[in-house]
């Protein structure tokens, strides 16, 4: 199948996802299509499938216009796409996943015979031992991911799409994919494969497309392209300006001690973490998002209860479940999608900014409830818009949020900040804002736990990297020796 | 439609009246299209209908005097159903808190009823006793996250059987050969009444007073505050010290005490006796007159004088037009149909 | 009277008392079963027991009765399904004002038929088989009524776990979002769904009225439609284990009434509240297991955990 996008753009309110973007997948050919978080990846390939419809360009397979409504018509031209997340249903079997998607299935669809061998062809290939009656809910992510793609060879689609297929693979599991997807390739089948994953290029890819904040920045044979080469193609973008990192006092007193942390749950989890964090240290936590960093966080802030281990701020247990509640005003926390969980959609931004104090207030609140005085101020220095206090919090767009959250959390006296992807999706005066605060709490003697993609970033501004990844640290290193590519391996999972 | 929803934007900016009032009146609106259609199908005059039930509800002093009667028990029922709402609890359990404390308050009364405390004791007893059957289903829930709507709603069988039970034996007075019911209970402990000769009793009051009270504890205090926190995000109110599971009991509490107290006082001021039945459908109705208010303290009382107007129209309708008395259930039913669609459209039709 | 006479006579009374409620059950758990709750079962089942007298007194035949039970209880879902699908109201307090609309609309048209009796299905001559210890009581229990929620019962199991709709429907029910990737139109099976929990609770409450009973009250079911709703829950959404929840209380309640006729000296108001005790503690003891093992439909949980 051959398709052609042309001039695709597609917006969310005042935020363009995808701007005037060209992409050609021919047949037999396998496209790698790469991009940062927010660089509009899900997007485009969201419309390719029929989820959305782009505001403007055209669609072509096979050089005839097509205009999907719903997965459906793509489905019914032949695209398939193997989601990253929500697409199998977890309490249903993996038999019973395949029939859902299987074209054509019999009212009363039966267990065993012809009928069900034909269904369990392609999983068989992939995955011999994975037993079709088991719960989708009770076997590994991995093989998740083998029956994801056997529902949409079920669907002998001509063109493929799998959005970051290897992030949950065993690297055996890697290489059988990689395998998979040539040999589509060879059968003449197109396949587009998103991906950030440089193994990935490597294996299978004929081309590479990159998406930098909504546009296509590169678009080339992938022979001989190197890892170094490719990072940069994806990160670019203008710098933050030369600030330098903030001077460590001394390491000899731990601030923050953690100490065999374990907690989580089955989609994210960590274990056998430690750390030791002196006071005005920065430590940069590095690694793919996905690899328990919310857990870690979480964690860490005292929001998440622990399984085992303790986290030790100044000498006093602070997880979590020990005695309580840690007192939040200690904590300056930054969660992941802060729009989400770092906000009271229905209230005002007084009161979404003066959450963590409200607990000293009296009973009577009169004089002394959130006002637009105390709010003003931090909405200014991080220039939140509307600056209106009384708006509430639901009004504003997801940057505005996360502004909001880091004003709130990056306020006052912190013994410890813990900042997850803090200036994730922010401009450069937002995310110089959010830095400054940071690196000035790290100066007041507090520690800062900065958990980030910005690897660049991190290596500037931490004093320590540690590198996160399925829910261990694979190491910490001193941020003025580290080596870049050694890093960049270990977020990939290659520990040599 | 487009059209439409801008000239609302345009509206609404203009005018700070203008999103109010039309929450207000497009369920009036699609109320009276129904019912007039009810009406019409059943072969009457929908105008004529809908005046009789305006002259039997405010008419006459006779009628006036019934509205308020009638409100009374419906205010504090959705008082009892909007505290826990507050934290995002849907409870349905009124009317088996309005037992429960008519019960325990009778049980109260037939063990100090001569005393110069009685009173006091009466309405204290009614306030736990509904206050405790509110905290089984808030507990339920906060524990073992069993869905309080069904547990309350399950409770109310019980507790109005509970005072079948009584009524038909321990506690029935053998010398009323009458329905079954408990000995009239002494004027000691009946509040005095508002307008001489009539039923309306000072209860009127103290239900106004506690949706004023109840305004400004949830309004100006810390604690309603954190309510509102908890149940915007209650993650994030927990992170931040809170406990949803405290303020789930507190709620259930407080809505229960006061259900509790409207069940003692029909039963004490209108009744003079515990009965069977009392609780009609004053726990679904201030349910709905809760809803209707979007849980706001204040304007529960205007609106809970429209249903007191709209109970108490049914026995004039069954009277004047020979309707039946279930017309007022399907007309309370055609009110909250209107209310839900049209509530749930406008927030749908937002934006362009 | 042996024990063996003893325990079989019950059970069988209990399974008669359990009929309607288990049609209701039926229902609710499909209605559930797709991610939708609908707490207006109770009014359904009014409506379709008055509906399905209604019918059966005036044509004399119970099974155009519980043929108009079953429309009955499906128009009045509609309203539901109207409220929750097209104007996005609040499931919960929907199925409260279909619960009202039921209770009044039956109370207010029932009017003419309260205090009539009828015959119901009239059971034929059995002969010789009537006085057989065994046989005896299970034929003058099998009405049709209970033979049709029987039928009922394992038609649910069979459509639900072995067909192609029942797939969709489990699907839809635990996440709307990924049936929508595979091409199901979630809305349109969620419309099904409450049509068809709609039918069996208005069925239900017509073999209430039809043939349970044989009168009319208003108000008649009780909270059986509620109680259904919470034996959803302890049946784990799972219709096989349907007919043993409705059993249960069948069973509680038709043994409160034989505490009675025996004359233990508990009040009857007082038995008749177990019914509701036992499922309020099975609904607790239920949700605590449900939660844990994840046995309720994922979209549905979302809607039980928030409530906007």
């Amino acid at each position: 199948m051959h398709v052609s996008m042309k001039g695709i753009t597609k917006r969310f309110g005042s935020f363009v996802a995808n701007e005037a973007i060209d992409l050609e997948v021919a047949e037999g050919e396998v496209l790698a299509l790469l991009g940062e978080n927010g660089a509009g990846k899900s997007t485009l390939v969201k419309i390719l499938y029929g989820f959305q419809s782009p505001d403007e360009g055209t669609i072509e397979i096979d050089g005839k216009p097509v205009a999907f409504e719903s997965p459906r018509d793509s489905m019914a031209a032949g695209i398939g796409m193997v989601f990253q997340q929500f697409s199998l249903i977890p309490a249903l079997s993996v038999r019973e996943n395949l029939q859902l998607a299987f074209p054509a299935l019999p009212l009363v669809p039966s267990r065993r015979g012809a009928a069900d061998t034909a269904l369990l062809a392609n999983l068989r290939r992939l995955a011999p031992e994975l037993d079709p009656s088991a719960l989708v809910a009770d076997i590994p992510v991995g093989q998740m991911q083998l029956v994801e793609l056997a529902k949409v060879l079920n669907l002998d689609s001509r063109l493929v799409i799998l959005d970051e297929p290897t992030s949950v693979l065993t690297p055996i599991e890697t290489r059988a994919l990689h395998e998979r997807v040539r040999t589509l390739a060879a059968e003449g089948r197109s396949v587009v494969l998103i991906t950030h994953k440089f193994e990935d290029v490597a294996s299978c890819a004929d081309r590479v497309a990159v998406l930098r904040q909504g546009k296509k920045v590169e678009d080339r044979p992938a022979a001989g392209l190197s890892a170094t080469e490719l990072s940069s193609l994806m990160v670019g973008g203008a710098k933050v300006s030369a600030a330098s990192r903030v001077p460590l006092p001394t390491r000899n007193v731990p601030w923050l001690e953690v100490r065999g942390l374990r907690a989580g749950d089955a989609f994210s989890s960590v274990t056998g973490i430690d750390l030791v964090v002196a006071p005005g240290e920065i430590l940069g936590v590095a690694g793919v998002s996905g690899n328990g960093q919310d857990v870690l966080g979480a964690c860490l802030a005292g929001v998440r209860e622990v399984e085992a281990g303790e986290v030790i701020l100044d000498g006093v247990a602070v997880h979590r479940g020990v005695g309580g509640v840690p007192d939040p005003q200690q904590v300056g926390y930054i969660p992941e999608r802060p729009s989400v969980n770092g906000v009271a959609p229905e209230l005002d931004l007084s009161v979404n900014l003066a959450l963590k104090g409200l607990h000293t207030l009296p009973f009577w609140m009169g004089a002394r409830r959130p006002s637009a005085r105390e709010a003003l101020p931090m909405l200014e220095e991080h220039d939140v818009r509307p600056r209106d206090p009384s708006r509430k919090a639901r009004d504003l767009s997801g940057g505005n949020l996360q502004k909001l959250v880091a004003a709130r959390e990056l306020s006052g006296g912190r013994k410890l900040v813990v900042a997850c992807y803090p200036t994730m999706g922010l401009d450069l005066a937002a995310t110089q804002a959010v830095y400054a605060r940071l690196f000035e709490h790290a100066r007041n003697g507090a520690s800062v736990v900065w958990i980030s993609e910005e690897l660049d970033d991190l290596l500037r501004f931490a004093h320590r990297i540690a590198v996160l990844f399925h829910g261990k640290v694979l190491g910490v290193v001193e941020a003025a020796e580290a080596d870049r590519n050694e890093l960049g391996r270990w977020m990939m999972g290659a520990r040599s | 439609m487009n059209i439409l929803l801008r000239k609302r934007r345009e509206l609404s900016e203009r005018f700070r009246w203008f999103e109010g009032t039309l929450s207000v009146a497009a369920p009036a609106l699609v109320f009276l299209l129904a019912s007039s259609a009810f009406f019409a199908l059943l072969g009457r005059d929908p105008l004529a209908l809908i005046g009789q039930i305006l002259n039997g509800a405010f008419g006459s002093t006779y009628g006036i005097v019934e509205t308020l009667v009638k409100t009374i028990p419906i205010l504090l029922c959705a008082l009892a159903t909007a505290v826990p709402a507050r934290l995002g609890l849907l409870s349905v359990g009124a009317s088996g808190q309005f037992y429960a404390g008519a019960w325990l308050g009778t049980g109260m009364v037939l063990v100090v009823g001569g005393s110069h405390l009685a009173m006091p004791a009466m309405f204290l007893a009614a306030c736990a006793g509904g206050a405790i059957w509110a905290l089984v289903p808030g507990f339920l829930r906060a524990q073992w996250e069993v869905n309080e709507t069904l547990a309350t709603l399950l409770l109310n069988y019980v507790a109005s059987l509970l005072v079948d039970w009584a009524v038909y034996g321990p506690w029935r007075d053998t010398s009323n050969l009458g329905w079954p019911a408990t000995i009239s209970f002494p004027e000691s402990v009946r509040l005095p009444v508002l307008v001489p000769g009539s039923r309306l009793h000072a209860g009127l009051l103290l239900a106004i007073l506690l949706a004023v009270g109840l305004h400004i504890l949830l309004s100006r205090s810390r604690w309603g505050l954190e309510l509102r926190v908890l149940r915007s995000n209650r993650k994030l109110g927990e992170g931040v010290g809170m406990s949803w599971k405290a303020g789930a009991a507190a709620t259930m509490a407080i809505g229960g005490a006061v259900a509790g107290l409207a069940g003692i006082l029909e039963t004490s001021c209108i009744h003079g006796r515990l009965q069977s039945g009392i609780a009609l459908n004053y726990g679904l109705t201030g349910f709905l007159v809760a809803w209707m208010s979007g849980q706001h303290m204040l304007r529960i009382v205007p609106i809970s004088l429209v249903m007191g107007a709209l109970l108490s129209s049914g026995d004039a309708l069954q009277l004047f037009a020979q309707l039946p008395e279930a017309t007022a259930v399907v007309l309370q039913a055609i009110l909250f149909c209107s209310v839900l669609a049209t509530g749930g459209l406008l927030r749908r039709w937002r934006s362009p | 009277m042996n024990a063996f006479e003893i325990i079989l006579g019950t059970l069988l009374s209990g399974l008669r008392s359990a009929t309607p409620l288990l049609q209701v059950l039926l229902g609710e758990t499909v209605t559930e079963r797709s991610g939708v709750a609908n707490l207006g079962v109770e009014g359904q089942m009014l409506l379709g027991a008055f509906a399905g007298f209604a019918i059966a007194a005036t044509t004399g035949s119970p099974w155009a009765g519980l043929l108009g039970g079953f429309v009955a209880g499906a128009l009045l879902s509609a309203v539901h399904g109207a409220l929750c699908l097209w104007t996005g109201a609040n499931m919960f307090a929907s199925g409260v004002a279909v619960w009202m609309l039921g209770g009044g609309l039956s109370a207010f048209f029932g009017i003419p038929f309260v205090g009539r009796k009828i015959d119901g299905f009239v059971p034929p001559d059995f002969g010789a088989a009537a006085h057989n210890p065994l046989l005896g009581p299970i034929l003058r229990a099998a009405t049709p009524g209970v033979l049709v929620g029987l039928c009922t019962w394992v038609a649910c199991g069979l459509v639900l776990y072995r067909t192609r709709p029942g797939l969709r429907l489990r699907a839809v029910g635990e996440s709307g979002e990924s049936a929508s990737t595979l091409g199901i139109r979630p809305s349109r099976v969620r419309w099904a769904a409450i049509l068809v929990g709609g039918g069996l609770s208005g069925l239900g409450g017509a073999s209430l009225s039809v043939d349970q009973v044989r009168n009319w009250i208003e108000w008649m079911t009780a909270g059986r439609g509620l109680v259904a709703v919470g034996l959803v829950i302890v049946a784990r959404w799972n219709p096989w284990w349907a007919l043993p929840s409705a059993l249960l209380f069948g069973v509680v309640e038709s043994l409160a009434l034989r505490l009675q006729t025996l004359g233990v000296g508990i009040s009857p108001y007082l038995l008749s509240t177990l019914p509701y005790l036992v499922c309020l503690a099975v609904l607790a003891w239920g949700s605590v297991r449900a939660r844990a093992r994840g046995a309720m439909p994922r979209d549905l949980a979302q809607v039980f955990s928030s409530t906007e």
